[in-house]
């Protein structure tokens, strides 16, 4: 990875331009850092979604009390929610920006937990055993026009005690989670959405500063449960990439079936629950059933239903079972024949397509600068799959189509899911005959230690581009490690989606936008 | 057919024999209410444990297996629960309001309850404008679900009520609409005589097409009224949680729980009522042995058969649909419902007034 | 103006796909039911041989197991899971002192199910097994010895 630092005090012209000259449109993460003595920074990663040009730049900031970097997201939507994570573990005040509150952590957090100088004991931050008092106010902070870079507190309305606010969430059941809606409304409309995250935080980047890489393999499936295979991919391949490890192409056909099965499940799991938030509860059951023989080909392999813990730093964990390839097959002969059957009880019925159609529409243009990937952004046109932009495995070698809808609405987010099922047999049924003969799992040393150097690595997970990035310093630990998560932009674009939307809209958005609260959280 | 009034006399000159006419006349009452909510319960109970078994044979499970032989316990297991189950206060709420929303709603369905006629003869209430009186004991339970909706200080509970209330209200046009095309092909708002006019052919049959129509838009229109799939908005899970019971526990919300069953059960009875002939055999004129075949099996066969297969076409509709929105629910029913009630009423009119029906 | 955009042909089109989902569930009524009827259908129920529920040290008919006592499981585990604690003991015929086994400590409360420690060993001595019944009233019911 090739990291480009900007001087601080260039920074905002300088990605001004990226933006607009150089059409760096998709703001792919930002990552905070703490380089200790050179001080606290930021990794922003870039993308041209029109070229697929890739170009990663840093800012840095020397002052450890009061840092302050100015914020990117009058030029990418996203950065907003990012740089409240940036803010919550670093302590990095992000000047200009609207609404610089914590995100995962309580308010009352004592500290910076992701600073290499934080200090981890349990009397700074005990079991809090009070509630968190929500502040219906947010304190943006400014940098004032004398060069003191003093910040001023500047208190404005967002949700005010008077309007009638609900909340949905923590404990609801259409947030599939722990995710918090406080919703503003005027009758059944909605007027306002503040998001409260880090119901689910565990602090999984802040565990993996202190495990060995094998011990963070098995975190990776907690993120997103959905894509765990995925997820595990992304970080096996950033590893192997590191250390130079060849995988053999037996492990790269059986990675590539096992991606495309764990996408075929969270798709059934996506449909069976976007039907059940709209009231279908038999479409829910008709697609757990069939997920259900799924599951029971993905456990005989791997051992796990949901934290499969399949691939392993080399390879995979046991080479598949002999009658796997049948399993398979009939598997993907049954499901075909069932897409028809979710289509005539749900998809087509007048009362889903009243639903979902037009409603929660999200243009190209924002679902790029809200980052929305996978199928959220495939639904508004934006030709975002991982698999075709940056091919990994054997998604070069496959021929398969890239699903794409241009209406933006859940309807269409709706249907590239379907289509994405059909699309995932069609790539297991060009792999499923022709594993080849060897070895599952090159021999990797015993202990494994990254070359120093920054490592990034992304795959297309079952809702969006996951992505991991390590900071190694030659250690058995990595000195940073971050995932990209897909749900965060999502919910990020929630209040631009919203718009206008009733109560009931909200469900069938959330439903539609399939975000997964573990993966937001993380 | 078997006449249950001889029962029912010979009951009352029994009683009147023993004490003053007066006496006899409370004794009578409560006899009728402890007969009436006993049935009430029991059908409930039946009703329950259908829409279970119902309900999981549609979505490919067993449903309750493990009380008693086939799950055959569940209910009661249920309902044991429910009562010694806590009766919770909650906080700044309505009290009073509060405790009195689910009595008023299952008051309601009782007193519609007391008007089904079950067999000939069998039936609590029966004046000459009974139709009428059908309508407007069963509407007022919507003002119980505003009421628990308002008195629970949850804005959820809130927004459940509201929008129970505007569909409630406006469905009752539709019934109204649907029952007015019956009344205008018989001419009669008794329910004993709308049930006997019904000997040779059911209204469905004699109504034609007209009254095809008016079925259909009933059970569309009665199945919101009873606030189920696909328009159980008012306690849409997805959405409001519990919407309007909410905060309810114990035999609270069995009340409400129980009321919502044996609405279901009482649209399914006056629509087989209305349209299917009620306790009235299967008929086909000219056919003299068909029918005295049919006249063997008993008036209340008849009727509960009708009425729970009604009650299984509505259970497949709320199992198989899922749910609209709350701007969709007035759009269906001003936009489609009530005009083409109103035509289809129209047509009817026309029909009885040419003479154009069976 | 398509027959399917006016008023009628909405209704039309709108009742026939109610009708053709209302087709779909009545056929799922009468096909044969998936449930699963779990605790009477233990004897026929089937785990995967992969699945993890539960780690043990696999025993010879002495009661013998392969553990050297390395302590490389303990230090994979992620959960600080395995306790290992052993003894040295001196050889009476080579006079070579050699760490054994004394008691081997695994607490299932605490497993995330990772198969690193099965991965670390290298003399296969624990794997997992599929017995995953295992529901305790206690927690401390769940910190099990696995060494005879």
């Amino acid at each position: 990875m090739n990291l480009t630092f900007i001087d601080i005090k260039e920074f905002p012209k300088r990605m001004e331009e990226y933006r607009y000259s150089k059409g760096m449109d998709f703001l792919r993460d930002i990552i905070g850092m703490d380089w200790g003595e050179e001080g606290l920074g930021a990794i922003y990663i870039l993308e041209n979604t029109a070229t697929g040009e890739n170009i990663e730049v840093a800012t840095i900031t020397a002052n450890r009390e009061k840092p302050l970097i100015p914020t990117v997201c009058h030029l990418w939507n996203v950065a907003e929610l990012y740089e409240r994570e940036v803010y919550d573990f670093f302590g990095i005040y992000f000047t200009k920006h609207p609404d610089m509150r914590r995100l995962f952590l309580r308010n009352d957090w004592v500290g910076y937990p992701l600073r290499k100088d934080y200090d981890t004991s349990e009397a700074i931050n005990p079991i809090r055993m009070e509630n968190e008092v929500t502040e219906d106010v947010q304190r943006p902070y400014e940098i004032a026009e004398d060069a003191e870079q003093a910040i001023i507190d500047k208190q404005t309305n967002k949700i005010h005690g008077d309007q009638y606010i609900i909340n949905i969430g923590p404990q609801h059941p259409a947030t599939h989670g722990v995710l918090r809606f406080r919703l503003a409304l005027d009758g059944e409309e909605i007027k306002k959405i503040d998001i409260h995250c880090g119901y689910i935080h565990r602090g999984i980047e802040k565990m993996s500063e202190s495990l060995t890489y094998p011990q963070i393999l098995a975190l990776t499936d907690r993120l997103d449960y959905l894509s765990a295979h995925q997820n595990r991919h992304a970080l096996c391949m950033c590893i192997e990439k590191a250390m130079g490890i060849e995988v053999t192409d037996r492990t790269q056909y059986i990675r590539t079936i096992m991606d495309e099965l764990q996408r075929i499940d969270s798709h059934l799991l996506f449909l069976s629950c976007a039907a059940m938030d709209l009231g279908a509860i038999t479409t829910f059951i008709y697609g757990f059933r069939d997920r259900e023989k799924l599951l029971d080909i993905l456990e005989e392999v791997t051992g796990g239903r949901l934290i499969q813990n399949y691939n392993v730093i080399g390879g995979v964990q046991a080479d598949i079972t002999p009658d796997f390839v049948r399993k398979v097959k009939e598997f993907c002969q049954y499901q075909k024949g069932k897409i028809k059957e979710y289509n005539d009880v749900f998809t087509y019925n007048v009362i889903t397509q009243k639903r979902m159609k037009g409603v929660g529409v999200i243009s190209r243009a924002d679902a790029i600068s809200y980052g929305c990937t996978g199928g959220t952004g495939r639904a508004s046109g934006w030709a975002c799959d991982v698999r075709k932009r940056h091919p990994y495995a054997l998604y070069d070698k496959v021929d398969f189509k890239e699903i794409i809808y241009n209406n933006g609405d859940c309807y269409d987010r709706f249907w590239v899911r379907l289509d994405e099922i059909l699309e995932s047999i069609h790539i297991i049924e060009q792999l499923i005959d022709n594993i080849p003969e060897g070895e599952y799992k090159v021999k990797t040393k015993p202990i494994i230690r990254i070359p120093e150097g920054r490592y990034s690595a992304s795959v297309e997970g079952s809702r969006g581009e996951f992505g991991v990035y390590i900071e190694s310093r030659g250690e058995k630990s990595p000195y940073r490690i971050k995932f990209r998560p897909m749900g965060l932009p999502l919910i990020a674009a929630m209040h631009k989606i919203l718009k206008g939307a009733k109560v009931a809209d909200l469900i069938a958005i959330g439903a539609t936008l399939d975000y997964v609260i573990p993966d937001i959280d993380r | 057919m078997f006449d249950f009034t001889t029962i029912t006399t010979a009951i009352d000159q029994f009683l009147r024999s023993m004490m003053p006419a007066q006496f006899a006349i409370i004794v009578e009452c409560i006899l009728v209410a402890a007969c009436a909510l006993l049935a009430y319960v029991m059908f409930a109970i039946v009703m329950i444990f259908m829409e279970r078994k119902v309900c999981a044979a549609f979505q490919c499970r067993l449903g309750p297996m493990r009380v008693g032989p086939w799950g055959l316990l569940q209910v009661f297991a249920d309902v044991f629960k429910m009562l010694i189950k806590e009766i919770i206060s909650i906080n700044r709420s309505d009290s009073f309001l509060y405790r009195l929303a689910p009595y008023l709603v299952v008051m309601s369905s009782v007193l519609t309850f007391c008007c089904l006629p079950f067999a000939k003869g069998l039936q609590v209430l029966d004046f000459n404008m009974g139709v009428f009186f059908l309508m407007a004991t069963s509407s007022f339970g919507v003002l119980g679900i505003l009421l628990a909706g308002w008195s629970s200080n949850n804005k959820f509970s809130m927004i459940g009520a509201m929008r129970s209330g505007a569909q409630m209200i406006s469905y009752e046009l539709s019934i109204g609409l649907c029952m007015l095309t019956v009344v205008t092909l018989s001419g009669t708002m008794q329910i004993s005589e709308l049930v006997e006019q019904q000997h040779d052919a059911w209204f469905i049959f004699k109504g034609h097409l007209p009254a095809m129509l008016a079925f259909v838009i009933y059970l569309i229109a009665g199945n919101a009224e009873t606030n189920r799939a696909p328009f159980d908005l008012p306690e849409a899970e997805s959405e409001l949680t519990a919407g309007f019971h909410t905060e309810y526990s114990g035999m609270h919300f069995g009340f409400f729980y129980v009321a919502e069953f044996m609405n279901l059960f009482i649209v399914a009875a006056i629509a087989s009522t209305l349209f299917l002939g009620g306790w009235m055999p299967l008929h086909i004129s000219g056919f003299d042995t068909f029918n005295m075949v049919m006249d063997y099996i008993p008036g209340i066969v008849w009727f509960l058969g009708k009425t729970f297969f009604i009650i299984w076409v509505l259970m497949w509709f709320r199992w198989t649909f899922p749910r609209l929105r709350i701007d969709q629910v007035p759009t269906l029913e001003w936009k489609y419902l009530v005009p083409i009630g109103l035509v289809n009423l129209l047509i009817m009119t026309v029909c009885v007034v040419m003479g154009w029906t069976f | 103006m398509k027959f399917r955009d006016t008023y009628i042909g909405k209704i039309f089109n709108g009742t026939r796909s109610l009708l053709t989902g209302l087709g779909v569930t009545l056929k799922e009524f009468f096909t044969k039911k998936v449930t699963e009827q779990y605790p009477e259908n233990r004897k026929t129920l089937k785990i995967s041989d992969r699945h993890r529920a539960m780690l043990y040290m696999p025993l010879d008919e002495n009661g013998n197991n392969k553990c050297i006592a390395c302590g490389l499981c303990q230090s994979a585990c992620p959960n600080g899971t395995i306790t290992v604690k052993t003894k040295t003991v001196t050889d009476e015929e080579t006079g070579k002192s050699k760490k054994v086994l004394l008691e081997y400590t695994y607490d299932l409360g605490c497993c995330m199910f990772c198969q690193l420690c099965v991965n670390a060993c290298p003399k296969d001595a624990i794997a997992f097994n599929n017995h995953f019944e295992n529901a305790v009233f206690d927690r401390s019911k769940l910190v099990l010895k696995l060494n005879k």
